[in-house]
């Protein structure tokens, strides 16, 4: 049997995948499960410590170690990065009896010794399409093979047990948000006297990109475009940008959005340049974007909630007369690999699977604080992301790329 | 030439006798592991196994009788008919495994590694004159 990591006091990164195997036990524990059925990117992160990007399930019984089974062709590599040993990661594919339902089948019925009882699945919805849930199709599948499980939503027993980062966790992040600090100078240096003239977009997010694997990013891991690049009147059209071979111009807006991934924690960060002339518009929303965003970080603490941070931003941007640019919101969840989107475990809340207006927000609790800005009726707009952790007082920034938006001639 | 019925007590002496002649430990890169294959609906309507099973290369089973038989890391069951296509070489093993005509239970991943050794107890059982 493998043993499972202790955490290392030498090691920064080190994590206590111990504590996050107990929490999920005691959780499945207070509600009587027998097996929790992980399906999500998130909790196979949580959990294995390791990247599955494939269809993966995992069965974690009431006592002792999971199990994972991804698709056989990632199982070796998967093998060699987790710190599950050969027996509890193995690997699915299409044949009688090793399709990932007959495999996880069998393995409950043969090897767990269980013909009945209750299963934790994870269902839900997301804006995420990568979330993992399990699918209606794998749901029927699994029903069928495990005729007398009775089979329960139990996701909020992993999103609870996430939920506050240790200090590993929050190290990597740290160290994800330097290395995305990385691609935020080597973008600057690109477009400086005059080193935008021709460049494109996709273009950029490459110069970037590179800068932050020779940092030791081992993905730009976002689903939508990787590092998310606009310029001029895409920078006003919302909060999602994947970079176009459109050109940067003069007296144009620039808005990028870098992504990089350090030991499964994610960097984001979103930083805006305006490329001169300036005209005094989109000067006069730039100064407002810089403040609104000020004020938010200061306004993060520990007790704070998703829905008093709205609701005095907005007070903030109403004063300022730029309430009508600012998007609704002012944070995105973010966890390890997987995770990234609403705030909060709860599954109690007014839309359910949205944030959590009423979350209470704990101390080494991490968000993206994120604001996107949107002029398009002047062809401007502006994007700020940073994952922060929550501290008592106040909220530090992983990113310490300075918030300002430069005119680059 | 003596042709031994499949699976039958003389198949099975003389299985375990090239077996233990032909796989050494080093050939069968020091394996640990044991499969049993469930032979469903054989000539007299029974369903028999064969057990096979082995500890840092060596042979410490060999054997074949009627019922489920011993347990085992990995359990493949087809029909008599789908099995002796396989050994007589007109059906390859992972055509009969994606066309659900056999059924492999066990670690998929450990089972995909240990192919080449599976083949290599194959080979060697198929050079036993037999009698299906």
């Amino acid at each position: 049997m493998p043993e499972i990591p202790k955490v290392d006091p030498n090691d920064p990164y080190s994590v206590d995948i111990e504590k996050r195997l107990q929490d999920i036990q005691a959780g499945m524990h207070q509600r009587d499960l027998d097996l929790y059925l992980a399906s999500r990117i998130r909790t196979m992160s949580f959990v294995l410590d390791a990247f599955v990007p494939w269809r993966t399930f995992m069965v974690i019984p009431a006592e002792g170690l999971p199990t994972v089974f991804t698709f056989v062709i990632d199982s070796a590599r998967l093998l060699s990065e987790t710190w599950l040993d050969e027996d509890h990661v193995r690997g699915y594919f299409g044949a009688s009896g090793a399709d990932q339902i007959e495999v996880i089948q069998y393995f409950i019925q043969d090897e767990l010794g269980l013909d009945k009882g209750r299963i934790g699945y994870e269902t839900g919805m997301s804006t995420y399409t990568a979330e993992g849930w399990m699918t209606h199709y794998e749901y029927q599948r699994f029903r069928d093979a495990l005729p007398d499980f009775e089979f329960i939503n139990a996701h909020d027993i992993v999103d609870r047990a996430s939920i506050i980062k240790d200090e590993g966790t929050i190290n990597r992040f740290r160290e994800a948000g330097r290395i995305v600090d990385a691609g935020h100078k080597a973008a600057r240096e690109a477009i400086e006297n005059g080193g935008w003239k021709g460049m494109t977009e996709t273009e950029l997010a490459g110069i970037a990109a590179l800068a932050m694997r020779r940092e030791g990013s081992v993905s730009e891991w976002n689903f939508a475009g990787l590092n998310e690049i606009s310029s001029g009147w895409r920078t006003g059209l919302g909060a999602c940008t994947p970079p176009t071979t459109k050109e940067f111009a003069a007296g144009e807006a620039l808005m990028f959005d870098l992504h990089a991934m350090f030991k499964l924690a994610l960097g984001d960060h979103s930083h805006n340049y305006l490329i001169a002339p300036a005209s005094k518009r989109q000067r006069w929303h730039a100064d407002n974007f810089v403040a609104c965003v000020q004020f938010v970080i200061d306004s993060y603490k520990a007790g704070a909630t998703p829905g008093d941070l709205i609701t005095e931003c907005g007070r903030f941007a109403e004063e300022r007369g730029c309430s009508d640019f600012i998007l609704p919101g002012v944070e995105h969840g973010i966890g390890l690999f997987g995770d990234e989107w609403r705030v909060g475990a709860s599954m109690d809340v007014p839309i359910p699977y949205w944030t959590d207006p009423d979350h209470v927000y704990q101390e080494n609790e991490m968000v993206i604080l994120a604001m996107q800005y949107a002029a398009p009726e002047d062809g401007v707009g502006f994007r700020y992301e940073n994952p922060i952790v929550i501290k008592k007082d106040g909220c530090e920034l992983t990113s310490k790329f300075p918030l300002a938006i430069e005119e680059i001639e | 030439m003596t042709r031994f019925v499949y699976l039958s007590p003389e198949w099975t002496e003389e299985g375990r006798r090239r077996v233990e002649a032909k796989l050494t430990p080093e050939t069968l890169h020091h394996v640990t592991s044991s499969m049993t294959n469930l032979y469903r609906n054989c000539p007299d309507g029974k369903d028999r196994y064969f057990h096979v099973a082995f500890e840092d290369g060596k042979l410490v089973g060999f054997e074949t009788g009627e019922g489920e038989g011993p347990k085992a890391e990995f359990r493949i069951i087809a029909d008599y008919s789908t099995f002796a296509q396989i050994t007589r070489g007109e059906l390859g093993a992972v055509k009969a495994l994606t066309s659900r005509k056999l059924t492999l239970r066990g670690n998929m991943a450990k089972a995909l590694r240990l192919a080449p050794l599976v083949d290599k107890l194959n080979k060697v059982l198929a050079t036993i004159p037999t009698e299906f």
